[in-house]
């Protein structure tokens, strides 16, 4: 018998940063959240189906956060798509290893009055640090189900799965907790009030949030009843002469007291004998002397090892395909080719090698929870650029590309912050840089030119991060944030999450650079080569001192910045750049490439996170500031 | 006799060195809101009194005689905040009245008004007050937060990772060239900057 279609449901996940919810969120959608061990990874919300016993299922991955109260982007798009587009059901991950933190969060969901369930997330964890919890007694106290995971393995979640169904079907509402008498005495009385305005939000929330003096439900209220507005006011000064704080501190105190209660009730703490893993690599990798040659060391072990390996696996691969490419020859094939095919093992054989140990080693270092620590190291030198340890995270990521770097930006507090992390990001030489980089200079210049290119970028940035900091208006905030434990990364997840990457890489890359390989291709049998070379020549021979040829490498270069070096390959018909640059030429190209534009990609995430204005300044800057340096280069390099 | 300015200068100086910044002529001028001309010719007024050493282009370091009176003054300002805002008064009140009240509170009668707001036993008379901002605590020492000021924006984001009043914390470890401090607090690890650190005030166990 055909059974009609049953009703979709909407399963939105939110908890604390870090506690596993991108690994719950692939794990039911089969799609592929980045995940690593920092805080703050998911800055948008991302959205994904499944389909469940005949039911279509959204799920809704939110960014992670500590709290409702709307101090930042990533909190007013949680609550404002849980209060108002209302989810059939909240499912809250908590991290069963920071139990009291993760419940003061849980308390401030069920105050928004949703279909809600608890996961447990991260239970074996806890369970290195000597935690059990008592899943019976915390489901007790929070009025609705808890399910215990290891999201990693695994563990539960079809459970979970289950259970959100079925909570979402019966449309049951979580009930708030209660707090301590005067504050709930307040809380009933400006409750009584909102009841009688017409409002979206659950009213009893709608009084918190005014005791709180939250702005946007002021303003929103005030709209309406205005008197409302002060009463509520009066109501918490009275609450803020008895406790001598602000009542939003008094209100968040008070979670804490109830989430301190139901943590202490419910769960059993055997401290373990001998320090953690975390704790012994704390004290060296955070040891106020010993932690920064660590830093340095893991920086150039790093890029040491993307260069050898990257340099063995290039010649392995154009040992395999040059005779491949030899096979073609004149006219239309010369498009197919040099063309198609010539883009396709330079793509191979130049930008693979690099990519592919560079990602590897990235996933592994996110994965191993160093980053936050390697923040804590910089801090006090990111201050000098007006920002703070934080922005060090997307600075490594803007290693592996600009893109997520940028977006990763948000993990910073103030406009200002945001501004100067962003801008700094996209002075950070990307995998693509990298393989111009390494490619060209490294390979055929010499490895120690290539590290010291890297290094004038270090200084550079810091120089032009303090003029940014000098000239920017605006406030920053200063560094608070959470230091997850050291994980042993899991071999497994992290070649999975290389391999994504890779072949996101692949995806967009290699289609651009086979097209702009035929274009090029096209561009020289009919013979237009010459004219744009030559129409940029007071720029690239004039000024720079290099081939006119480069000219249309820098302009292809905007897609992605190793197309310069690619396209370069396919119109020689040969990766060995000595015959066709000087190594001088080949510094002066790899500066420009380095700092000459962010690529169309990092472009439009700038004006996403900054808005055209500030996008375009940069841009103009940084074209202007990578001929200035490349010209003073070429004339310090000749003069020497 | 110590004037209302001399106290307000050497406040103003320790507040600085207390949130790790150089006191230059540019930041004691920024912090008291004055003109920078009148600010040098202070600060060398001061270095001539003994209260601090100032070199040109450089900034100053108090000498105990100066760092005494700053820390005195800084103290008396903390607390009559707290105490003013127990009264219920608005925000902007608040700062500027304890401005005004530091200069006049003598100390007997701060140590009292401290007892009231801390709600403390009373300490034996002439003992300091043991309320000290995070930053000066050592490696592995614990405190229980009084009270965090600052910014409503940071003293949230603070208590919402579970930095409220009466909480215990303990410093881990602290970074070098005034870098951030590693604390733990209600069973996690955080990093906090030094400069917020500094607007945390911790009891000493
Ligand atoms: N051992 C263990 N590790 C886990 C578990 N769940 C998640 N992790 C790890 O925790 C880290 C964070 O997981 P994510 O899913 O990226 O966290 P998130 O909640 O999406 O984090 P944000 O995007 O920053 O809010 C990763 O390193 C995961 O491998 C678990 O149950 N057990």
């Amino acid at each position: 018998m055909p059974t009609a279609e049953k009703e979709p449901i909407t399963i939105a996940l939110a908890g604390n940063a870090n506690v596993g919810k991108s690994v719950i969120f692939n794990y039911f959608t089969g799609l592929h959240q980045h995940i690593g061990n920092w805080p703050g990874k998911t800055v948008e919300k991302a959205e994904g189906t499944l389909h469940f016993k005949g039911r279509t299922i959204d799920v809704l991955d939110l960014p992670g956060i500590y709290s409702l109260s709307a101090f930042s982007i990533e909190e007013r798009i949680s609550r404002e798509y849980i209060a108002i587009e209302k989810p059939d059901v909240v499912i809250n991950i908590v991290d069963a290893s920071a139990l009291e933190r993760n419940l003061f969060f849980t308390l401030q969901l069920l105050e928004l009055e949703t279909p809600m369930i608890v996961a447990l997330n991260q239970v074996d964890v806890a369970e290195g640090k000597g935690i059990t919890i008592h899943v019976p007694e915390l489901q007790k106290f929070l009025d609705i189900p808890v399910i215990s995971t290891i999201a990693t393995r695994g563990t539960g979640l079809d459970k979970l799965l289950n259970k959100a169904v079925k909570v979402a079907k019966s449309k049951k509402l979580a009930r708030p907790a209660r707090y301590g008498r005067e504050i709930e005495e307040k809380i009933r009385r400006v409750t009584k009030l909102v009841e009688k305005i017409p409002i979206k939000y659950p009213p009893r929330w709608v009084a918190i949030k005014l005791l709180e003096g939250d702005e946007e439900i002021r303003k929103i209220v005030g709209r309406i009843d205005p008197k409302l507005v002060s009463s509520a006011e009066r109501h918490a000064r009275d609450l803020e002469r008895i406790h001598g704080e602000p009542c939003s501190i008094i209100i968040t105190a008070e979670r804490y007291n109830v989430a301190n209660k139901i943590a202490r009730k419910s769960q059993r703490i055997t401290p373990p004998r001998g320090p953690s893993l975390t704790e012994r690599l704390d004290a060296v990798t955070t040891h106020p002397i010993m932690g920064y040659p660590i830093l340095i060391g893991v920086m150039l072990l790093v890029l040491f090892t993307v260069f050898t390996v990257g340099g063995y696996l290039s010649g392995f691969f154009e040992d395999v395909m040059e005779p491949i490419q030899g096979a073609f020859g004149g006219g239309a094939g010369e498009l197919i080719g040099g063309g198609l095919l010539g883009g396709l093992i330079a793509g191979v054989a130049i930008v693979l090698p690099f990519i592919l140990p560079f990602y590897l080693i990235l996933t592994f270092l996110e994965d191993s929870g160093y980053l936050p620590r390697a923040a804590f190291m910089t801090d006090s030198l990111m201050h000098h650029m007006g920002i703070h340890g934080k922005a060090f995270i997307p600075f490594i990521l803007g290693y592996g590309c600009n893109v997520p770097a940028c977006l990763g930006c948000r993990v910073m507090e103030t406009e200002r912050e945001r501004t100067i992390a962003a801008f700094v990001v996209t002075l950070v030489p990307c995998a693509a840089v990298t393989v111009v980089v390494l490619g060209l200079v490294g390979a055929f210049v010499g490895i120690h030119w290539a590290l010291a290119l890297y290094l004038l970028n270090l200084v550079i940035i810091f120089i032009l991060g303090r003029v940014a900091f000098k000239v920017l208006p605006g406030e920053s905030m200063g560094l608070i944030m959470e230091m997850p434990p050291y994980r042993k990364p899991h071999a497994r997840s992290v070649l999975k999450e290389t391999w994504m990457r890779v072949k996101d890489f692949v995806y967009i890359a290699f289609p651009l650079i086979i097209i702009g390989s035929v274009v090029l291709t096209g561009l020289k049998v009919g013979g237009l080569l010459e004219p744009i070379g030559n129409a940029l020549s007071p720029i690239t021979v004039g000024w720079l001192g290099l081939p006119a040829i480069t000219g249309v490498m820098l302009i292809f270069g905007i897609l992605r910045k190793e197309l310069t070096l690619v396209m370069l390959a396919t119109l020689m018909g040969t990766a060995n750049f000595a015959t066709v640059l000087t190594p001088t030429q080949m510094i002066v190209f790899a500066i420009v490439v380095m700092y000459y534009i962010p690529c169309i990609a990092t472009i439009a995430a700038l004006v996403k996170e900054l808005r055209w204005k500030k996008a375009a300044y940069i841009t103009v800057f940084e074209i202007a500031f990578a001929l200035l340096l490349g010209g003073i280069a070429f004339r310090l390099l000749t003069l020497a | 006799m110590i004037t209302e300015s001399v106290e307000e200068y050497l406040e103003a100086i320790y507040r600085l060195r207390e949130r790790g910044e150089a006191a230059t002529t540019t930041s004691v001028a920024k912090e008291l809101r004055v003109a920078p001309a009148s600010v040098t010719e202070m600060l060398k007024k001061l270095a001539n009194q003994g209260y601090l050493k100032y070199a040109p282009y450089r900034g100053v370091t108090l000498i105990p005689k100066g760092e005494k009176i700053g820390k005195k003054i800084l103290r008396k300002h903390r607390i009559m905040e707290k105490f003013l805002s127990t009264l219920g008064l608005p925000k902007s009140r608040i700062h500027k009245d304890a401005c005004e009240l530091e200069h006049h509170i003598p100390d007997d009668l701060e140590r009292a008004i401290h007892q009231k707001v801390e709600g403390e036993k009373p300490l034996p008379s002439g003992a300091p007050s043991n309320v000290v901002p995070l930053t000066s605590l050592l490696d592995r020492q614990k405190g229980v937060i009084s009270f965090i000021g600052g910014g409503r924006g940071a003293s949230q984001r603070l208590a919402d990772l579970g930095l409220t009043p009466h909480t215990e914390i303990t410093v881990v470890k602290s970074a070098l060239f005034h870098g951030p401090l590693m604390i733990s607090v209600r069973g996690t690890t955080l990093a906090i900057g030094r400069g917020v650190a500094a607007r945390v005030f911790v009891r000493v166990k």
